[in-house]
């Protein structure tokens, strides 16, 4: 305790007026007239006594009223830390990404948490947390040392990529609800790959005290299989190829064995030189997978200190060529030569056209087809088109070239929406192009070539609820795509004749006309390989036909990841583990899906120093240097909190306690006289 | 008609004689009597005749029906001298309330005199004394009485000390026939003194009254704290505590009382205590019962 005005102190002398007035001037009392002194007696000296007694009180707190009174002039305050270390709230977060499965950096970075949890007062509450694709909160601030022990020791390593951002737009999120100072102890190996595009997303609050527990001291050189690349569905094992690109990540040039294992088994085996902290890509020219979903992966013998991304996994369905159904006028026979050729020829051709005309296509089961094209029909039947919108709706999808003859009619059928005009470029003498494509449209994946196309006619489609996928220079949309229940309607505004466009003869068409047919089957949906915390959808948003149905999700440790009641809702999943996800969706269909962790967990290099101590100190520059030497050395920041609030609440509180008992006193007096 | 007789009403009423009239009217309506009642040639009772009786008191009446001779007396056939002795030494200035002791013994005295005068029609005098005889009214009937007595009364202010040995020689010689002989005073003096100074007035016959006038705060006094206590007759000065007033001055006090009531009684004369936030009606009260013949 300190004064911050001592000389205020000389005001302790006033004390002594309230003793002068009670102990040192004589008393005076007032002679009070009696009849006769006959029965009294003397009684000097106790009444004398008795009078100190009597006032004492009073003179207690008069004192005490100039006591304090000089007292909140000096200012009195007491030194304490600016926030007692019981009021700091412990933040332990542990990153469990899949980089932290290198060597013991997990268990290090666990036991590291314990001896800070550990060394904590009980008293101080603590928080903690793990950071992987997002920031996981375990328990609540707490005080409980069993349950924080149990929460770091439940941590298990993770197969998601983390992400310093995270950590920061977590600890800001924080802060805003607890308002006590925030001791962040954070144990990662500090992987580069982990900090975001923008530095600022990782910065601290003002509040919070940064404290980095680095468990990687060094970088360690690792090989991984980046990337693989093999088709989803296939038809002839032999014309399958399967490209996988080995990367080296400080390390020296080797000799890496690779090997392509299916279903257990390796299959084959190469041999690849990567170069120094380079890559190399290896070719697996068959890909001899049995009927049915099979579980693929390339590995390699890195023998290096991170096993675990040696290998990368992917899923592949082998069934027959699924057969695609292709209605067309009696007299149009180019639309389907131009989209068969262009469906056999693309390389993963899993697909058989059945060309049909339109008028015989009344009994056709849609069902029976990967999906269904029309082109450029004038009328169909209406118990196809019934039937048709039923197959969308339960999960089919329709391909319309509209044609020249949908000009002359007001809707389009199975889209619904109407053609309101036709637009004949060649009788302007010239041509349109295409204008604005959509890339991000899984049947517009490789858009480059769509530009040279000459488009001599197109249908004025009204989009209404349909995402617009390509225009035409003039804004006319020549794709759309209109989802109608579980299923899709893509609508082609032109046709396939190699009339109304050259569309067909140029090498765009191939590509667009595959990855239309593996949008439209489902294809992409039902194999492959992703990216741990990516989403696979698993029923459409407008779920019209079927309600309430519900999918099955078997995730890579056997176990389901939903529970019953969000597998009949959730809309989609995030995929959080590493291996192999078996879904059947609520259409029946089966679906193998290979989970790999995000590559650039692997490229194990560590921030730099410089960077970590900006970032340590980036919240809390002028804090972090006074503190973090204060909390290394056992020190603690002692702050001045003035008592003057306290005093004036004394001094009022005296001055009224004296008020009523000097009234009291003052009172009797009177009445004595 | 009590509040008439409270001596805080009596001390907003300016004048004694209206103070008098007020008190005795309403004390003698509280007793459910006229005024006129009672008054003289009041029948008492029939005595047989016997030699030396004065003939003037034969009922004769009687005789004529009984043949037989009697004497009719009646009550107040003799008009009861009033005299009262009226202390106006300095300590019956006291008062702790709106009426001191010399208001109440004014009071007292005026209503006496009134009722005496204007009521009964018997001759009343007074005698103011401290350490001498200040003021002497002779005791009379005559027209203007009651006003002589009442400006005396109005003039007794008090001043010096009380001293009832001096005057005594005093009181012996105006107190020639017997009556009624009231002492208003606070008696501030030891009983044997008082009695001893007091009792020759009886010899004369006379009923002999002492009218102890004494504010409430003498009887039970209060002290909060150390007072300094002066006395209001020898200016003597005195330093008191409240544990001894709460104590021991009470007991003697009260020994006081109770020595001047049993020796007064046992010297044949009557003794009154008059607390000053008392009603009046116990001193007209008792004169009228020692007065001979009644109301």
């Amino acid at each position: 305790m300190g004064f911050l005005a001592p000389w205020f102190l000389a005001g302790l002398a006033a004390v002594g007026l309230p003793v002068y007035i009670h102990l040192l001037r004589r008393h005076v009392t007032t002679p009070r007239p009696v009849s006769s002194l006959m029965f009294f007696e003397r009684g000097t000296q106790s009444s004398t006594r008795h009078r100190k007694l009597r006032y004492l009180l009073l003179f207690s707190l008069r004192a005490l009223l100039m006591l304090l009174l000089a007292l909140v002039f000096a200012n009195p305050f007491l030194r304490r830390s600016s926030a007692a270390a019981s009021d700091r709230l412990l933040v332990v977060v542990v990153d469990n990404s899949f980089s932290m499965r290198a060597g013991t950096r997990l268990e290090d970075a666990k036991r590291g948490a314990l001896d800070v949890l550990a060394t904590r007062k009980p008293s101080q509450r603590a928080q903690v947390m793990v950071l992987s694709g997002e920031l996981q909160v375990l328990t609540q601030p707490i005080k409980d040392a069993g349950a924080l022990k149990a929460a770091v020791e439940s941590i298990q390593p993770g197969d998601s990529r983390s992400n310093f951002g995270e950590l920061g737009r977590g600890m800001r999120a924080l802060t805003e609800t607890v308002h006590t100072p925030v001791d962040l102890h954070l144990f990662s190996d500090m992987q580069a790959s982990n900090m975001p595009v923008n530095f600022a997303d990782m910065v601290m609050p003002g509040n919070v005290l940064l404290v980095m527990h680095p468990v990687a001291k060094a970088v360690v050189p690792n090989w991984t299989v980046e990337s693989v690349e093999a088709p989803g569905q296939l038809v002839d094992p032999k014309r399958a190829r399967v490209l996988a690109v080995i990367a080296g990540h400080q390390t020296p040039a080797a000799t890496r064995t690779v090997s392509l294992i299916i279903n257990g088994t390796v299959a084959l085996i190469k041999k690849v030189e990567v170069p120094a902290d380079g890559r190399a890509t290896v070719a697996f020219e068959s890909l001899d997978v049995p009927y049915g979903a099979s579980r693929c992966e390339v590995r390699i013998d890195a023998a290096d200190g991170f096993p675990a991304d040696d290998a990368s996994s992917f899923a592949v369905k082998r069934a027959d060529p699924e057969r695609v159904l292709f209605v067309h006028q009696a007299g149009d026979s180019r639309s389907a030569l131009y989209f068969g050729s262009a469906l056999a020829a693309a390389a993963q051709a899993s697909f058989v056209l059945q060309p049909i005309v339109a008028d015989q296509a009344a009994d056709a089961d849609p069902t029976k087809y990967a999906f269904v094209v029309l082109s450029d029909v004038a009328s169909i039947p209406s118990i196809l088109e019934n039937s048709l919108l039923q197959y969308v709706r339960n999960g089919g999808s329709v391909l319309i070239a509209a044609g020249t003859s949908d000009a002359h009619r007001q809707r389009i059928p199975v889209f619904g929406e109407s053609s309101t005009d036709a637009r004949f470029y060649s009788r302007a003498g010239g041509f349109s192009s295409v204008g604005q494509v959509d890339a991000s449209h899984p049947a517009m994946k490789d858009s480059a070539g769509w530009k040279d196309a000459k488009f001599y006619y197109a249908t004025v489609v009204d989009a209404g609820g349909a995402r617009v996928v390509a225009r035409l220079a003039d804004g006319t949309p020549l794709l759309l795509d209109k989802q109608i229940g579980q299923g899709h309607v893509l609508v082609f505004a032109s046709g396939f004749d190699n009339v109304t466009n050259d569309l067909p003869l140029h090498p765009v068409f191939v590509p667009f006309v595959d990855q239309s047919a593996r949008y439209l089957s489902g294809v992409e949906r039902l194999s492959g390989a992703r990216v741990v915390d990516s989403f696979i959808q698993l029923r459409n948003v407008t779920n019209e036909g079927n309600q309430g149905a519900s999918v099955e999700i078997v995730g890579p440790d056997g176990k389901r990841p939903l529970s019953l009641q969000e597998e009949a809702a959730a809309q989609s999943l995030r995929l959080t583990r590493a291996g192999f996800y078996q879904i059947r969706f609520a259409n029946g269909r089966d679906a193998l899906i290979a989970v790999n962790p995000d590559r650039r967990e692997s490229g194990l290099d560590l921030i730099p120093q410089d960077v970590l101590k900006l970032w340590s100190g980036s919240g809390n520059a002028d804090m972090a240097a006074t503190q973090g030497a204060a909390a290394a050395t056992g020190e603690e920041k002692k702050n001045a909190y003035s008592l003057w609030w306290w005093v004036m609440l004394l001094i009022l509180m005296a001055a009224v306690a004296e008020s009523v008992v000097a009234s009291r006193y003052l009172g009797t007096q009177r009445e004595e006289v | 008609m009590q509040r008439f007789l409270d001596p805080a009403v009596l001390a907003g009423i300016s004048g004694l004689d209206l103070v008098a009239k007020t008190v005795v009217d309403g004390f003698v309506a509280g007793l459910h009597r006229s005024p006129d009642f009672g008054f003289s040639q009041e029948f008492a009772e029939y005595r047989a005749y016997t030699p030396g009786d004065d003939l003037r008191h034969v009922d004769w009446n009687l005789f004529a029906r009984t043949e037989r001779c009697y004497l009719k007396r009646y009550r107040g056939e003799t008009n009861s001298q009033l005299t009262i002795l009226l202390d106006a030494s300095n300590s019956m200035n006291y008062g702790s309330h709106a009426v001191s002791k010399m208001d109440y013994a004014r009071y007292t005295a005026a209503s006496l005199f009134y009722l005496a005068i204007h009521n009964q029609h018997d001759p009343a005098g007074l005698i103011v004394f401290d350490d001498e005889v200040r003021n002497y009214i002779r005791p009379s009937t005559r027209q203007g009485q009651l006003h002589r007595l009442l400006a005396g009364l109005e003039q007794a202010e008090p001043r010096a000390r009380t001293n009832f040995m001096k005057p005594l020689a005093h009181f012996q010689e105006f107190l020639r026939r017997r009556g009624v002989v009231l002492v208003i005073s606070d008696f501030y003096e030891s009983p044997e003194t008082i009695v001893k100074t007091i009792e020759p007035l009886r010899f004369h016959g006379s009923d002999v009254v002492l009218f102890h006038v004494l504010d409430p705060k003498e009887i039970r006094p209060e002290l909060r704290g150390p007072s300094i206590l002066v006395d209001m007759e020898t200016e003597q000065r005195l330093e008191v505590i409240p544990e001894y007033v709460k104590g021991e001055y009470r007991k003697k006090m009260d020994s006081h009382l109770e020595q001047m009531s049993e020796r007064t009684r046992a010297a044949g004369m009557d003794y009154h205590l008059l607390v000053t936030d008392r009603p009046l009606d116990a001193a007209l009260s008792e004169y009228l019962f020692l007065r001979p013949g009644g109301r």
